[in-house]
């Protein structure tokens, strides 16, 4: 595989990375750089070790051999209070949204504020909340329950709660999992609302070919732990790869299904 | 074999907690709402099981002392086993099989969801965040209710020696405050204090060790209340013992 | 008034649908053993851990005062004869229904969350015969079997601190173990945990059968199961003492 290094300076690069669980390799030295301001998305059938590749990225896991570096710093073994640092610059959309049951709408997205911004007052923080809520197409849904939200509905209140804290970068995992093939159309625009209104950094991760070529700058391929294919989305879906070319015609084929009862980690 | 595996996972578990709250003391509010919520759910139940152990007391300590003459007694044997063992038992046993089971199940539930994850990809210490005001509201509530345990206990058999049996109530308040001191209602505290402890970082250390899948939350639960079981009987012997010999 | 008697009302047609589901044999009986494994592997070590040191206080405190009076041989008697009748049943009970009842009342309440009560009926099964059914039933097996191991448990620990920890003679402890306790005893101590067990078992699964709004729903279920089948059954355990004993005092 060739390497690419794009001209924009990377905020965050995989290099080398391994891991492994058990007996199986589940990210095979793996070297990735994702370009400021622009969108990645690393796509790949379920079990190609695309959701670890994310968790390895944010720290959850760690690599057993190569570097992980956040923003130009090597967090491989950094202490929990760098890694903590610079997560705040980071914020990450869970496959389910992640958010917390026992809290509102409201409170979930004010979360992060209330953890790392209680130099804003009631006011300020109320704004916020309201303006996120508001760029993903939910607004007034401050004091809903958690229980009482759709699977999209779910998405768009666990990205307002990833950006929030105005991150730097943004972390998608599997942003079209079990949504509805129309429901998934309408992530995708708001991802790309999104990239627009931010103009920040986008990681996403997904097996969804359709959304991802709409949204991304560039795309990597996973296949059984490797990176097969990266480049520009252009030059991705011309790719002669063997690989490339069999997920992306099954992935084109009409219907198009985004329904996927979930991946394992 | 297993066992030294999990005693092994749950000494690092304290470190980690230990260093995560050295950092950054948790919020009084968070405390404060947890302490509430153990508390008044369990509730309840306390003080029914707290009636149903005074009664009973009285009534078998009766039963029993009659045959001797020592109807009086029961004030002191009601003071004695009530006070003294019964009540943070039953405390302890009611906050362990409610507040515990919940506190194990719950971040069982949020490890399976990813709110675990979100949390740490927050910046958020998960151990801050979600032990520390569990840990310091049962270690707030329990002794209360434990106290409250002992005086529900008393009334309730000074009501059966009263309305029931029809003897003194004045001798059977003598009796049992000749029997219980200050230092007795203390000791209480202190014993609920451990239990509390105990309760928490137990129930919560299985909830984290939980693993994927709905059986996993079960398994956690179910191995949080056999451990804190164990346990709280064996500090109970042991705390025993060593304050009253 | 009206709504308490409405949910009464629902209760007892819930019950009837539960043992009608048995007496047709639509209850699947290995999900009953599976059950049944479940709940008393689930309620074994609080249930001894709880009724052990009940045993141990009575002894320890009983025997000061016995000792007064040179009656030590009253005290194997008392501990067996408070620990059959009310301890131990009651003890147990409650940490049946706070483990074992908790935790029906939460899968039942996973499954109508999950849709797959609906599933089941949908497919022409009956859902109280073939889900709440062998978990009532459980119940009612399980908690008068724990009672009698919680009774064990309890004397067990009367005897520790008795002979071991106070040094009373062992002979003396069994020997007069039985003075104050007769087989009607024993048998109202079974019978009264079975209907503890149905209460346990009916309440459990009518909660978390009709449970409803998500996770909060299936808690609120769960509480509520824990609360009221508690409350039910000490005031049963009230009206069936009174019935064995006489108002409690034999």
């Amino acid at each position: 595989m060739a390497d690419v290094s794009p001209v924009v300076p990377p905020v965050i690069e995989l290099l080398d990375v391994t891991r492994r669980f058990g007996e199986i390799t589940v990210l095979d030295s793996v070297t990735l750089r994702f370009p400021s301001g622009l969108t990645t998305a690393i796509i790949g059938p379920s079990g190609a070790g695309k959701s670890v590749l994310l968790k390895v990225l944010v720290g959850l896991l760690k690599p057993d051999a190569g570097t992980v570096r956040l923003f130009g710093h090597d967090v491989t073994e950094a202490p929990e209070r760098e890694l903590f640092a610079a997560r705040r610059r980071i914020g990450m959309l869970f496959q389910d949204g992640a958010l917390f049951d026992s809290l509102t709408v409201g409170e979930n997205v004010a979360f992060p504020l209330d953890q790392h911004r209680r130099d804003l007052a009631g006011a300020e923080r109320d704004r916020r909340v309201a303006e996120k809520l508001e760029w993903v197409g939910l607004p007034g849904f401050e004091d809903r329950p958690i229980a009482s939200l759709s699977g999209g509905q779910r998405k768009r209140v666990g990205l307002a709660r990833a950006i929030v804290l105005e991150p730097e970068v943004v972390l998608f995992d599997e942003p079209n999992s079990g949504l509805d093939p129309f429901t998934s159309d309408q992530i995708d625009d708001l991802v790309l609302d999104m990239k627009r209104r931010l103009g920040i950094t986008f990681v996403i991760i997904s097996h969804d070919i359709v959304g991802t070529v709409k949204v991304a700058d560039l795309v990597g391929m996973l296949y059984e732990g490797r990176l097969v294919e990266y480049g520009p989305t252009a030059d991705f879906v011309r790719s002669g790869n063997p690989i490339v070319k069999s997920f992306l015609r099954r992935n084109l084929a009409p219907p198009v299904s985004a329904f996927d009862p979930g991946e394992g980690r | 074999m297993r066992f030294l595996e999990s005693a092994g996972r749950f000494a690092y578990f304290l470190v980690d907690f230990g260093r995560a709250m050295a950092r950054r003391p948790p919020s009084l509010g968070a405390i404060l709402e947890e302490a509430f919520r153990i508390g008044v759910r369990s509730l309840p139940v306390l003080l029914v099981i707290a009636v149903f152990v005074g009664t009973n007391l009285a009534l078998q300590g009766a039963n029993a002392f009659a045959q001797l003459g020592g109807q009086n007694l029961v004030g002191t044997f009601v003071a004695m086993a009530g006070v003294r063992e019964m009540a943070p038992v039953i405390a302890a046993a009611m906050i362990a099989a409610k507040a515990g089971t919940e506190m194990a199940s719950q971040i069982a539930v949020m490890r399976i969801r990813e709110q675990i994850d979100a949390l740490e990809v927050m910046a958020v210490n998960p151990l801050w965040y979600l032990v520390a005001p569990r840990l310091l509201g049962i270690v707030l509530v329990l002794p209360a209710l434990t106290i409250l345990a002992i005086f529900v206990t008393l009334l309730a058999s000074w009501a059966v020696v009263v309305l029931q049996l029809g003897q003194s109530g004045a001798v059977f308040l003598a009796e049992a405050r000749a029997t219980v001191t200050g230092a007795d209602l203390a000791f209480s505290m202190v014993k609920g204090l451990a239990f509390g402890v105990i309760i928490a970082l137990v129930s919560c250390f299985f909830g984290f060790q939980a693993g994927r899948g709905p059986e996993g939350v079960g398994r956690a639960t179910n191995a949080a209340v056999v451990t804190v079981s164990v346990a709280v009987v064996c500090l109970n012997y042991l705390l025993s013992v060593v304050f009253y010999g | 008034m009206m709504g308490t008697l409405a949910l009464l009302g629902q209760i007892g047609l819930f019950a009837a649908r539960i043992v009608q589901g048995v007496l047709t044999g639509r209850m699947p009986l290995s999900a009953l053993a599976f059950h049944l494994h479940t709940v008393v592997i689930r309620c074994l070590a609080p249930v001894l851990a709880v009724v052990f040191p009940f045993g141990m206080v009575m002894a320890l405190q009983g025997l000061q005062i016995f000792r007064m009076y040179g009656a030590e041989r009253l005290l194997s008697p008392f501990v067996a004869a408070a620990i059959i009748r009310e301890l131990s049943p009651v003890m147990a009970s409650t940490l049946v229904a706070a483990q074992g009842g908790s935790s029906f009342a939460a899968e039942l309440g996973a499954m109508r969350i999950k849709e797959e009560i609906d599933a089941t009926d949908v497919m022409a099964v009956d859902s109280v015969a073939y889900h709440a059914a062998p978990r009532a039933i459980a119940l009612v097996i399980a908690c008068p079997l724990l009672n009698v191991l919680g009774c064990v448990s309890g004397i067990l620990g009367g005897y520790v601190s008795a002979v071991w920890i106070q040094g009373e003679p062992a002979g003396t402890f069994w020997a007069a173990l039985w003075d104050m306790t007769t087989p009607g005893d024993l048998w109202a101590s079974v019978l009264k945990t079975t209907v503890f067990g149905a209460i346990i078992g009916l309440l459990s699964c009518f909660f978390g059968y009709h449970a409803r709004g998500g996770a909060a729903g299936v808690g609120k279920a769960v509480n509520d199961t824990v609360v009221w089948s508690i409350l039910v059954f000490i005031a049963a355990n009230y009206l069936l003492t009174s019935a064995f004993f006489g108002g409690g005092t034999s």
